[in-house]
């Protein structure tokens, strides 16, 4: 077949519009490599299609354009291949040419920016989380401590409290306890309501004991001893109920062993007060 | 970098395979609509489908660039082929041929003379519009081959004529459409 039956055969159009078989474009495509009127007449054809088809343009939808961009935004921002694959093999990565427009790479540099912000950002976070953390438990220590004052303190208050109310009494009455040749420091209050036989001890100082050793209230009445109970100097200023009696001419604290005893040693009497129903 | 308002097809090609974002905003300003004229020829009833073909086109071209061959055509005949086989591509899928049956219902009533030449009025522009100066029996083997993407094969069997037939008949309606486009 001679090129000009070959070009008025229709190949060059069934070619360029896409309808040869693959063995015919194969064919056209080596027939081209050989003769340049060939390409000629296809450029001419391929001319006239553009021409006409460009003449017979449709406006499409502004809003397909930004999709476009933003898609092509996407694809661009993965990592890029920097190896060229082979000619003619069309993958994904071949899209993604290691030259690039200014804009991708500030796209890049953005990237990297907010990532390096990110981190930042995220280590201040973590490290403030890290503090307050450390303070938080500082303050529930803290918390703890306070929480235990207050407790102790209402403790305190509650018995001071009971102490007030004794000692506001007006049936109550307040035996001052001094010390002896023995112990001239030691120093308490009794607080003894004849009226309901109640008797408080208020320690106001007196010298610490060998753990087995406990100091014993006694009221004397005619003379003999009464156990009232026994206390440690450790009860400081605390008010201290001890048993009843309905009498007493007067109140005595000794130095006992442990639990106190039967009787009283009075040669350890550390301390001594009359009452006024004696005077 | 300067900014081109014109390009040459070279220079073009050449800004496209360098991922010229520029050249790329130039060539969608410059061929979208000549594409989507030949998206809406094969997609006709669908203009939100036909322009989502247009952006996966561009996005082919985008992708596709460095494979693209200067010396078997022109970057418009390249671009029109993908933008055609796209458009088949989507013509043909599942998706489409179950949204068509569920439309053409109705139309059913009407199919006929009448349905035909409300058809003809519709795809009335570009290559379409030159195919009316066609032979109808030119026409009709055009218009399945081109716009509906048959293959000669599936033609020859459908219209039960020898596939030779069918080769030769598509050739000479090409080469009268080659007059036409003068």
């Amino acid at each position: 077949m001679n090129l000009k039956d070959y070009i008025a055969s229709g190949i060059i159009e069934s070619y360029v519009m896409g309808l040869a078989s693959e063995s015919e474009r194969a064919e056209f495509e080596q027939m081209c490599t050989q003769h340049p009127e060939l390409v000629a007449e296809r450029r001419k054809f391929e001319e006239r299609l553009e021409h006409h088809t460009s003449e017979h343009a449709v406006v499409p939808p502004s809003e397909v354009k930004v999709k476009i961009f933003e898609a092509l935004g996407n694809i661009d921002s993965r990592p890029m291949s920097s190896s060229n694959p082979p000619k003619g093999i069309i993958t994904m990565e071949n899209a993604k040419s290691p030259r690039n427009a200014g804009w991708l790479r500030f796209a890049a540099a953005a990237a990297v920016i907010l990532l390096i912000g990110t981190v930042v950002l995220y280590y201040q976070a973590s490290q403030e989380i890290k503090d307050l953390k450390a303070s938080n438990q500082d303050l529930s220590g803290t918390v703890q401590r306070l929480k235990i004052r207050v407790d102790t303190t209402q403790n305190i208050l509650d018995r001071l409290a009971n102490v007030d109310n004794v000692v506001s009494d007006p049936n109550t009455t307040v035996v001052n306890m001094v010390g002896t040749k023995v112990a001239p420091k030691s120093s308490a209050n009794i607080y003894w309501d004849s009226t309901n036989t109640s008797v408080y001890l208020v320690v106001k100082n007196m010298p610490k004991l060998p753990s087995d050793q406990q100091y014993q209230l006694w009221a004397l009445i005619d003379s003999k001893p009464k156990d009232l109970g026994v206390f440690d100097a450790t009860d400081n200023n605390v008010i201290l109920k001890m048993k009843n009696t309905q009498k007493a001419q007067a109140f005595a604290i000794t130095i006992e062993k442990k639990g106190g005893s039967p009787s009283p040693d009075l040669k350890k009497l550390q301390s001594m007060g009359k009452t006024m129903l004696t005077q | 970098m300067g900014i081109p308002t014109t390009y040459t097809e070279q220079e073009l090609v050449l800004a496209l395979k360098e991922r010229n974002n520029q050249a790329f905003a130039y060539l969608y300003d410059n061929y979208a609509g000549a594409l989507y004229s030949i998206i809406k020829q094969i997609i006709t009833d669908n203009n939100e489908l036909a322009s989502d073909v247009l952006q996966e086109v561009f996005i082919n071209i985008w992708r596709k660039i460095e494979s693209y061959d200067q010396t078997k055509g022109r970057l418009f005949t390249w671009m029109l082929n993908i933008a055609r086989n796209a458009s088949i591509d989507t013509l043909r899928s599942k998706s489409y041929q179950n949204s068509q049956k569920n439309q053409e219902l109705p139309d059913n009533v009407y199919k006929g003379v009448a349905n035909q030449t409300t058809q003809q009025n519709v795809d009335n522009i570009g290559l379409k519009k030159v195919l009316e100066k066609l032979k109808p029996e030119h026409r009709v083997l055009v218009e399945l081959a081109y716009f509906k993407g048959f293959t000669h094969e599936e033609i020859a069997e459908m219209m039960t004529i020898p596939l030779g037939t069918v080769k030769t008949r598509i050739r000479n309606a090409l080469l009268q459409l080659r007059e036409y486009l003068k």
